[in-house]
């Protein structure tokens, strides 16, 4: 407890049976911090960087305000030494074969074990979180995470054959959970061969410990360089020249700032955006347990953020009762006392608290507070919240920590409607003891982790994400490996960055189109109409625009889709979504190998099309074919997703499973019109996503014609195609906040508009940033990324017992 | 013993609706030993409370009259006097919360207590100790005998062949096991033991008494029984009328313990007298 009570004497603890306090010795990390002068500088290419002339930040014990070092602060030359040293260390890093990167991770592994008492001891200090959760779990779990990784390393050759590692990593991280956001991150971008440089917050000494442990095994020094600095340095280091991709972890609206800034500058950006959690409490719970799964995830220091708990409405006044009753036992002190539930997480974390607590009582809300806590700042108290009016701001905002918002429930259905009726999407707890209830939630739940019983479990093999607003990155498990790899033979490219791209016209307005004369030529008319919801429509602006062909005649009309059109497409998408994402991966494929047997016999017509823009016929009919097989080759693809995974520690699976996105809108390139239309449409239908397609600009017709077969063959709304202007059909499908991904192969500058666009609603994109892709080999027309970026992980935790 | 518990109707329908995840009732107790540790004064006090609580017991077959004198001695005196008086306890009344034998040698204990000059309860495992596997009418005799040589407390090992049909009995403490078994107090048994307490006490207002025993040997287990304890029931369940230990070697560790605490060094095997 707070070293200001008077200790009493064993009498009095004999008859009152208090808790005491338990400190735990911190003096190795001051003396660590003794070693550096006590100030801080940046750890780069296997040494201190202590540049002159910069600003420093103290570094605070955040209990008794104490100042325990000060923090140099980078500027943008010290961001740019880093990232030089990382890529300098790329190449010889990269061109290890995996087993000798499997043992230099082996061996920092040691040295964590070797010195993890001032790990944890250091830790705890200045981030004021309980000493036993860093002992005990991070750095325990960084130790796996290091090992796990070693093994990934080592078995790369064969099981990541055909992809390579992306370069230079930029790693943006929070001030809570630096030292294990880190972990989670460098571990598989250094498996695979990628080099790292991360910025952390001002005041964070753990992650500089820890490149010091790594530097200072001697060989590969440059690989993992940490720079601490003010968050305004986030884009300054993305947009570093030699960075290929930025993981970004912290909060929304910072992560939102990113992706916009870094729309059109070709680094890929990876987002683990807020930190809230929810729990779901039917009435079949063992509710003692339950309890202590909130707790798990919300008052012991073990979980980020804070948690909304949903709990079924007959069992509400007992779980209240028994959860308040808990809250009383829960103690708070600092972080180093070794018998305290939660520490403190400095005085900006007690404000943020401070201000949602009030605002959801001015909303009507009640607040009960419990718990032997210290009265004064920064410590803040358990908090449970509850009636708080459904439609009130607060019931919609991110709920901070240590605050839980608990709101009835009905039936498990509404509960699914509940939980999944906020724009978070990052990880839950069902706790049912029927199992079938617990699965049908465990399934519905649209949450990158979801589990079963159980609380805030982790595991280096299991993949951890999100998806919705809370960024659709991974860490852990293969899905982890992949942030960090791209397809072998990808071409490096430089920034396309367009600077007088202007985002509020870009694509707004469709340029008029006139009648180019009559249709001429063999060929039968071609189907005309936007096919959406499963027939031709007339667009909603009765207007055609021609399309011509390669000898400049005018080869057809096709509608002129606009916004409204959209809206309907992926209003129809979203109304088959349901039906197709249950149906069984036999049944997908079954439908895939049909219309590949329908574009069989509509080869004539498709190949003289085809011809009419400028192929010779032998390629034409090769290219028909080739679609055919790759209906045929996802179809077979479709029945192999997600697996179980054994973790140990656990008893019973963890499944990784691979859900559709959703409704996923594709705007196809203008090579290759038949090819790749049939390329992108196969790996979104066979990971059960429905579709809304903007054909190749230069020639429509062909998937227009596939349209006539996907009417007769397909459900309703399962693939939409819109034709018309594409900029502007970019447009609508970029800003619309339901379209749950983008994929976009056309200019440079729609896709720095798609980037920009999809910070709306943070869906995932895929952009070509006008390169071409050769649509006709396997590895870019049908590769593994293709399945990859179709589908979503989640990780369904199942512990089994008695 | 407490004013006896008033009973209740017998509703089975409450155990029906008991749901237990056995998962993550197992990592509750590995928490609940991880979050709550005590040390220095706290450590000593809590020890010495922990001695309050010990049924001290001798269960073997060659159980004589001199060893159970030297057994009821110990309890009287479980600490040595100069600790005590270190710790500035020796005007406590430090005893443990009685002494428990088989029904044959309740005299024994009842004599060398009163020769000692106290009133520490005698406890006697009656009823077929340990399966309980006997016929009813010898089992009810064996109590009244216990009762009619002083025994105060009577340990009874139900027929655990009407639990597991179904056919429940009532009590005034459970207790996690006999000690003879294979596994007997564990934590996780202890979290479900607790919690169904807790739960008849929220519905009838009645506190029913709690005793692991067997396997309780260190001074570290013992508070860690205290503090799971505190954790589920609260400090209205920290006394002898409510929480039990059954131990029989787990009293000289914690001298041990609290010798090393006064002095500042281990003690020897024959610094500390043996029960």
């Amino acid at each position: 407890m707070a070293a200001t009570r008077a200790a009493p004497h064993a009498r009095e603890i004999f008859t009152s049976l208090e808790y005491g306090p338990v400190p735990e010795s911190h003096t190795c990390a001051l003396a660590w911090l003794d070693t550096q002068d006590w100030c801080l500088g940046h750890y780069v290419n296997g040494k201190w960087l202590k540049p002159e002339h910069r600003d420093s930040v103290p570094c605070q014990d955040p209990t008794t305000g104490e100042t325990l070092a000060s923090c140099l602060q980078a500027q943008a030359e010290d961001v740019a030494t880093a990232v030089e040293a990382a890529r300098t260390a790329f190449k010889s890093w990269s061109a290890q074969p995996g087993v000798a990167r499997g043992r230099h991770l082996t061996r920092l592994a040691k040295v964590i074990q070797k010195h993890q008492r001032l790990l944890w001891t250091l830790e705890s200090l200045v981030t004021g979180r309980v000493v036993r959760e860093v002992r005990d779990g991070d750095v325990q779990l960084a130790q796996q995470l290091l090992h796990y990784h070693a093994i990934q390393a080592s078995t790369q050759e064969e099981a990541l054959a055909g992809w390579e590692p992306m370069g230079v990593i930029g790693l943006i991280l929070p001030p809570t959970f630096s030292f294990l956001e880190m972990m989670w991150r460098i571990c598989p971008a250094l498996a695979v061969g990628s080099t790292v440089v991360a910025l952390v917050p001002p005041a964070s000494p753990t992650p500089l410990l820890l490149a010091q442990l790594a530097g200072e095994l001697g060989s590969f020094p440059g690989i993992l360089n940490v720079i601490s600095g003010p968050a305004s340095l986030g884009p300054v280091l993305a947009s570093q020249p030699a960075i290929q991709k930025v993981a970004f972890c912290g909060a929304l609206e910072e992560g939102r700032v990113l992706r916009r800034s870094l729309a059109g500058k070709c680094v890929e950006l990876g987002l683990a955006l807020g930190m809230e959690s929810l729990l779901l409490l039917t009435d079949t719970t063992d509710v003692d347990s339950a309890v202590e799964g909130v707790v798990d995830a919300a008052w012991s220091d073990r979980g980020p953020g804070g948690l909304r708990l949903l709990i079924q409405e007959s069992v509400w006044d007992e779980v209240m009762r028994r959860l308040q009753e808990r809250m009383g036992r829960l103690r708070s002190g600092r972080g180093l006392d070794g018998a305290v539930d939660m520490g403190t997480r400095g005085a900006a974390a007690c404000d943020l608290a401070q201000r949602f607590v009030h605002e959801a009582q001015s909303q009507g809300a009640q607040v009960f507070q419990a718990g032997d806590v210290p009265p004064e700042r920064p410590f803040y108290p358990p908090t449970l919240v509850f009636n708080l009016p459904p439609a009130s701001p607060c019931a919609q905002a991110e709920v901070p920590w240590p605050v839980v918002v608990a709101s009835p429930f009905r039936t498990a259905k509404e509960a699914l409607a509940v939980a999944n009726g906020t724009p978070r999407g990052g990880s839950a707890s069902v706790w049912s003891e029927r199992l079938g209830q617990a699965l049908e939630l465990g399934y519905g739940l649209r949450m990158g982790t979801v589990w079963i019983n159980a609380h805030g479990l982790r595991d280096p093999s299991v993949p951890t994400g999100g998806c919705k607003e809370s960024g659709c990155s991974w860490h852990g498990g293969p899905d982890g490996l992949y942030e960090y790899l791209r397809p072998s033979g990808t071409p490096t490219q430089v920034s396309c960055l367009s600077k007088n791209m202007n985002y509020d016209t870009f694509g707004l307005t469709v340029p008029s189109t006139l009648p180019a004369g009559p249709e001429i030529g063999p060929s039968p008319a071609p189907p005309y109409g936007l096919f959406v919801g499963g027939r031709f429509q007339a667009p909603g602006a009765r207007s055609s625009r021609p399309i011509q062909d390669s000898s400049g005649n005018l080869h057809g009309y096709v509608a002129e889709g606009g916004a409204k059109d959209i809206r309907g497409a992926v209003e129809a998408a979203h109304q088959a979504a349901p039906g197709w994402a249950g149906q069984s991966p036999g049944a997908r494929a079954g439908l895939l190998w049909a219309l590949a047997a329908a574009l069989e016999r509509r080869k004539s017509t498709l190949a003289s099309r085809l011809e009419r823009q400028g192929v010779e016929l032998k390629a034409a009919e090769a290219e028909v074919e080739l679609s055919a097989r790759r209906l045929r080759a996802w179809g077979a693809r479709a029945q192999a997703q997600g697996h179980t995974l054994q973790v140990s520690g656990l008893r019973g699976p963890v499944l990784r499973l691979r859900e559709p996105l959703g409704v996923l809108a594709v705007v196809c390139p203008d090579e290759w019109p038949l090819l790749a239309f049939v390329s992108l449409l196969a790996p979104a239908l066979a990971c059960g996503n429905t579709v809304v397609m903007v054909p190749s600009a230069a020639c429509p017709l062909l998937a227009l014609e596939v349209c006539q077969d996907i009417a007769t063959l397909f459900p309703a709304g399962l693939a939409n195609v819109v034709t018309g202007d594409q900029d502007h059909l970019t447009r609508c499908l970029a800003l619309h906040q339901d379209v749950q991904a983008l994929w976009y192969f056309g200019s440079a500058q729609g896709s720095q508009f798609v980037e920009w666009a999809s910070a709306g609603n943070l869906k995932p994109v895929w952009v070509s940033r006008g390169c071409p892709r050769a649509w006709d080999q396997e590895a870019e027309g049908a590769g593994p990324e293709l399945g990859l970026r179709a589908a979503r992980t989640k990780a369904l935790w199942l512990p089994m017992g008695d | 013993m407490s004013a006896r518990s008033r009973g209740t109707e017998l509703d089975l329908s409450w155990i029906s609706k008991i749901q237990v995840n056995q998962p993550a009732v197992l990592r509750r107790a590995e928490q609940i030993q991880a979050r709550r540790t005590v040390k220095k004064e706290w450590q000593a006090a809590w020890l010495l409370k922990a001695v309050t609580f010990i049924d001290l017991t001798t269960l073997s077959g060659d159980d004589t009259p001199s060893n159970i004198q030297r057994l009821c001695y110990k309890a009287k005196y479980p600490i040595r006097e100069d600790l005590l008086k270190a710790l500035n306890m020796h005007d406590k009344d430090i005893t443990t919360a009685a002494v428990c034998v088989y029904p044959a040698r309740v005299c024994d204990a009842v004599k060398a207590l009163k020769a000692a000059g106290c009133s520490i309860p005698v406890a006697s495992v009656a009823t077929g100790f340990p399966a309980g596997q006997t016929h009813l009418k010898t089992r009810l005799e064996e109590i009244r005998l216990a009762v009619e040589d002083g025994a105060t407390e009577i340990d009874v090992v139900i027929n655990r062949s009407l639990v597991l049909t179904g056919q429940w009995e009532g009590s005034d403490f459970i207790k996690t096991s006999t000690g003879k078994e294979t596994v007997n107090a564990t934590f996780p048994v202890a979290i479900v033991m607790l919690r169904a307490i807790r739960d008849f006490f929220w519905k009838t207002g009645n506190k029913v008494g709690f005793k692991p025993a067997g396997g309780i040997r260190s001074a570290k287990d013992s508070l860690a029984w205290l503090s799971l304890v505190k954790e589920e029931l609260g400090d209205e369940w920290l006394k002898p009328e409510l929480f039990r230990i059954g131990a029989s070697t787990l009293l000289s560790d914690i001298e041990r313990q609290i010798y090393h605490h006064v002095t500042g060094r281990y003690a020897a095997y024959h610094d500390l007298p043996m029960s």
